[in-house]
C-alpha cells in the first residue's frame, strides 16, 4: 500500500500551509572589518570581498591609519594580505599588524605597483592594499605598451652575470594589462578571486570601478603642552571622513576619526 | 613464505610509452641512443603494430618491414624513472621489496591476503599498482623468487599493450600454487632461461629441452659433469631456492627525467617537457599518498656540465600548474648558460598534508600557490623587495627590512586582542633633506623643502635626542621635533647633531 505522505504533503502545498523552502543560495561573502565600527556600519559590514575600494585624502587625514586599521583586522582575524607599497613608506615597528600574515610588495613605479596587484588578487589574498600615497599616479595612467622595454608590465629580462655571454635564447614572455583602464582590470580579478581590494590615493582614481570610496579630509592636531614649552608633545588628530559613494548604501554622514599618536 | 615478482618487459618500449601513451596502437620502435648510429641502430622493442618489426633489427631493416613505422630514442632518463616508478608500485602493495634489476622486483607477498583477497588478487592488485604510475607489468606470485620470476616471464605472454591516462597498461599476472608448482616447472622450457650459452648448449645435447626433464636427473651427478651451475639449475627445477628476500631502505627520492633529442634553447620546448614529468612525478607521489617536500631541477647542458637549482617551495605540494610556474620562473630568472640535453626533476617526498576547505567562505591559497606568486612578484620587482616586512633591532628611526615570506601554517593563531585606530607614520626612505629656520632658542620657525615639505611651522614639540649606534659606522645623533606646517601636513623631522643637518623621515597620515 502506497504512503499517504506525499498525497497530504501536495494537499497541504496546495493549500499552502506548507511551503517549499527556496533553493539554498550560496552564502553571502563575509567582509573584512576595517577596523574602525562606525565605518563598518557605514560600508555595510566593512570593506567586501571581492570589490574594489579607495581612501582618498591629503596626507596627514588618516588614510595610512585606516589602510594599517583594514591590515590590522584581517591579519589579526587570521586572513592573509598583501601590502603594494611603491612609495616604500611602511613602518613595521608598530605592532597593531600581524607581520607573519603580510606579503609586503616594493614595486619601483605605479604601474608595476598594479601588476603587482593583479598578482596578488590571483594568488588569492583575501586584503590586497596599493599605497600609492606618495606617488603620482593619475587617473589618466596608460596600459604599458606590449614588450616595450621598461614597461613594467612584463617580467623583467633576465640579468646575466659580468662576464657571460649569453649563448641561448630565453624567450621572457611579455603580457602587458590590455584594456582601457587598470581599474577595471583589478576590479575583475578581485570579484573573480574573492579578494578585497583597498586602494589608498590623494585622488580618487578608479572612478566607477570603486565600489566604495571614503574621502577624508584633514581635521584638527591635538597638542598637549605649551608651544615652547619643555613637555609639549603631539597627541593626535581628529581628522573627518565619510563614505561618499557606495554601491548598495547610501552616503554616510561625517565621521569624525579620532587618531591618537602611540 | 610468498614471493611476488612484477616484471616490466621491454622497460625501453614502455618507458617510452609511458611519456607518451598516444602511440600504443602505432607503429612505434624504440631504438639505440645515438644519432651517430642512423640506420645501424638496433630496435629494442616496439609496439605490436609495427608488423614485422622485431628486437634486434637494425632501423633500417625495419623502416624496410615496416615503412611507416614511427621511432624513439631510448633514454636514460625515462627508463630510470620507469624503474624508479615501478618499484614504488610494488611498495604501495607492500612495504618489503627488493630491487634486483632495473623493472625488476621481488615483493615478499606473505599475509597480503589479508588486505587484497586470495593471491590473485594480490598479484592483480601489483598489476594495478604499476598501472597507477603508468607501467605494464608482468607479476608472477610463486613460494620463491626464482619461481615467482619464472611465472612473471610466463605471465608476459599475456600482456598487451593499452594507453591508460597514467601511461600504459595491459599488464597480466600468473600465480603458482605450492601444489601447481612441480606442474607449471616441468613444463618450462630451458631455452626461455637465461643460461650460459656452453651450459644450454650441454643440455641440449643431453637432450633435455625443460625444466621437468632436469629435475628428473639426480642432481649430484649432474652437477659433477656440467658444474655448479648445473646444480643450481636442477635446484630451481625442483622448486628448492633458499634465496631470501633482501629488502632494502634506499634514500627514497621520486626523479622523472626525459632526453631531448636537440638542443633546448628557448623556454617553450622545456614547458612542454615539465608539464608531462610533472604530471607523471605527481601521480607517483599520489600513488603513494606523498606530497613533494622539495623539489629540485636538474638540466643537462649540451657542453656536459650540469645546472642545477633547488626550488623554493613554500610547503608540501603535488600541484603539476603551481610547480610548472615555480620552474618557468627559476630559469626566467637565471637562465642555463648553453642549450639543454636532458631535464631531470627530483622530489624528496614527505607525507601528504590535506587542507582544510572552509565551509563558508571562499578558498584561500594553497602554499604552493603562495610561494609561486612570491615568485612572480620577486621576478616582477626583485627578489630584495618582496617578502614579510621585519621591523630590526636597531635604534634608526622607521627602519624596516624584508624577510622570506612564508604563510604561516594554520596551527599558529594570529595575534591575539584588537588594534586601535592610531596616527600612522608614513616613512620616507631616504629622509628629505630640508632646509630649517629656527628662532633663537633653536625652535623650528620655517621649513624650506620640495613640494608639500615646506611651509610656516604653526606648531611644533620637541626636540627628543637619539644618540645610539655609536659603536657602528654609522652612529645615530640627532634632535627630532614633531611639526605642523602650515595647512595642516604634520611631519617628523630631526637635525643630525654632527653636520646640523635638517631632514624630514616621516609625514604622519
Amino acid at each position: 500500500m502506497a504512503s499517504p505522505i506525499p498525497k497530504l504533503l501536495d494537499e497541504l502545498l496546495r493549500d499552502g500551509q506548507v511551503r517549499r523552502a527556496p533553493a539554498l543560495s550560496p552564502p553571502a561573502r563575509r567582509p573584512l572589518p576595517s577596523g574602525v565600527g562606525a565605518l563598518d556600519a557605514a560600508l555595510g559590514g566593512g570593506w567586501m570581498r571581492g570589490q574594489l575600494h579607495e581612501l582618498v585624502g591629503p596626507p596627514g587625514a588618516g588614510g595610512t591609519a585606516l589602510l594599517r586599521a583594514a591590515l590590522a583586522a584581517a591579519t589579526r582575524a587570521g586572513e592573509l594580505c598583501a601590502l603594494i607599497d611603491p612609495a616604500d613608506a611602511f613602518d613595521p615597528a608598530p605592532a597593531d599588524i600581524d607581520l607573519e600574515r603580510l606579503l609586503w610588495v616594493r614595486p619601483k613605479d605605479a604601474v608595476t605597483a598594479l601588476r603587482a596587484a593583479e598578482i596578488a588578487l590571483e594568488a588569492r589574498f583575501a586584503l590586497v592594499a596599493i599605497d600609492l600615497g606618495d606617488v603620482g599616479c593619475s587617473a589618466r595612467w596608460a596600459p604599458p605598451v606590449a614588450g616595450k622595454a621598461g614597461s613594467s608590465g612584463a617580467l623583467p629580462a633576465p640579468r646575466l652575470p659580468k662576464g657571460v655571454v649569453q649563448v641561448v635564447r630565453f624567450e621572457v614572455s611579455r603580457k602587458a594589462p590590455r584594456g582601457a583602464s587598470p581599474w577595471a582590470r583589478l576590479q575583475r580579478r578581485s570579484e573573480k578571486h574573492g579578494g578585497a581590494l583597498l586602494l589608498l590615493a590623494r585622488e580618487p582614481q578608479a572612478g566607477t570601478f570603486a565600489a566604495a570610496v571614503v574621502e577624508l579630509e584633514r581635521g584638527r592636531v591635538v597638542w598637549e603642552g605649551r608651544q615652547g614649552a619643555p613637555g609639549r608633545f603631539l597627541r593626535g588628530t581628529m581628522p573627518v571622513g565619510a563614505v561618499t559613494r557606495h554601491k548598495r548604501m547610501p552616503p554616510s554622514a561625517p565621521l569624525l576619526l579620532r587618531l591618537p599618536l602611540r | 613464505m610468498r614471493v611476488a615478482c612484477l616484471h616490466i618487459c621491454d622497460l625501453s618500449l614502455v618507458a617510452a610509452l609511458r611519456a607518451e601513451p598516444q602511440l600504443c596502437a602505432t607503429p612505434l620502435a624504440v631504438v639505440q641512443a645515438g644519432p651517430e648510429l642512423g640506420g645501424r641502430a638496433r630496435v629494442l622493442g616496439c609496439t605490436p603494430a609495427a608488423d614485422g618489426v622485431e628486437p634486434g633489427q637494425t632501423l633500417a631493416e625495419a623502416r624496410a618491414v615496416c615503412p611507416g613505422i614511427q621511432v624513439r630514442q631510448a633514454s636514460d632518463e625515462r627508463e630510470r624513472a620507469a624503474a624508479q616508478a615501478a618499484r614504488e608500485a610494488a611498495l604501495c602493495v607492500s612495504p618489503r621489496i627488493e630491487q634486483v634489476a632495473p623493472g625488476l622486483v621481488y615483493v615478499d607477498a606473505s599475509g597480503l591476503e589479508k588486505l587484497f583477497g586470495d593471491e590473485r588478487a594480490v598479484a592483480g592488485e601489483l598489476v594495478k599498482a604499476a598501472e597507477r604510475v603508468g607501467l605494464r607489468a608482468a607479476v608472477g606470485l610463486a613460494s620463491s623468487k626464482s619461481v615467482a620470476r619464472l611465472a612473471a616471464r610466463a605471465a608476459a605472454v599475456d600482456l598487451t599493450l593499452e594507453a591508460t591516462r597514467w601511461g600504459v597498461g595491459g599488464g597480466a599476472f600468473q600465480v603458482v600454487t605450492l601444489e601447481r608448482q612441480r606442474e607449471f616447472l616441468a613444463g618450462v622450457p630451458l631455452h626461455e632461461l637465461s643460461l650460459p650459452e656452453e651450459l644450454h648448449e650441454s643440455l641440449r645435447r643431453f637432450g633435455l629441452h625443460t625444466l621437468g626433464e632436469v629435475a628428473a636427473l639426480p642432481p649430484g651427478p649432474l652437477a659433477a659433469r656440467l658444474g655448479p651451475e648445473a646444480a643450481l639449475l636442477s635446484r630451481m627445477a625442483r622448486g628448492e631456492d633458499a634465496s631470501a628476500l633482501a629488502p632494502r631502505a634506499d634514500g627514497e627520492r621520486f626523479e622523472e627525467g626525459e632526453e631531448l633529442e636537440w638542443d633546448a634553447s628557448s623556454i617553450e620546448p622545456l614547458l612542454f617537457v615539465w608539464n608531462g614529468l610533472l604530471g607523471r612525478l605527481a601521480q607517483r607521489l599520489a600513488a603513494r599518498g606523498l606530497m613533494a617536500g622539495e623539489l629540485s631541477l636538474q638540466l643537462r647542458l649540451a657542453d656536459g656540465s650540469w645546472d642545477e637549482r633547488a626550488l623554493d617551495l613554500a610547503g608540501p605540494t603535488r600541484e603539476a600548474p603551481a610547480l610548472l610556474q615555480l620552474l618557468r620562473l627559476s630559469v626566467e630568472s637565471r637562465p642555463p648558460p648553453a642549450g639543454v640535453r636532458a631535464v631531470r626533476l627530483s622530489a624528496v617526498p614527505v607525507r601528504e598534508v590535506l587542507e582544510q576547505m572552509p565551509l563558508f567562505g571562499p578558498r584561500g591559497a594553497s602554499a604552493t600557490q603562495l610561494s609561486a606568486a612570491v615568485a612572480r612578484l620577486s621576478a616582477l620587482v626583485g627578489p630584495e623587495r618582496v617578502g614579510r616586512p621585519v621591523a630590526p633591532d636597531r635604534w634608526a628611526p622607521f627602519a624596516a627590512g624584508s624577510a622570506k615570506f612564508a604563510a604561516p601554517p594554520p596551527s599558529l593563531p594570529p595575534l591575539a586582542g584588537s588594534s586601535e585606530l592610531a596616527l600612522s607614520a608614513r616613512a620616507l626612505r631616504p629622509p628629505r633633506t630640508v632646509e630649517v629656520r629656527c628662532d633663537a632658542s633653536g625652535a623650528p620657525l620655517l621649513v624650506i623643502g620640495e613640494g608639500a615639505l615646506g611651509g610656516r611651522v604653526v606648531a611644533s614639540a620637541g626636540p627628543w635626542r637619539t644618540v645610539a649606534e655609536w659603536w657602528s659606522e654609522k652612529p645615530i645623533a640627532l634632535d627630532a621635533y614633531d611639526l605642523e606646517l602650515v595647512g595642516g601636513l604634520l611631519v617628523r623631522a630631526a637635525r643630525e647633531l654632527g653636520t646640523d643637518e635638517w631632514r624630514v623621515e616621516a609625514i604622519y597620515d
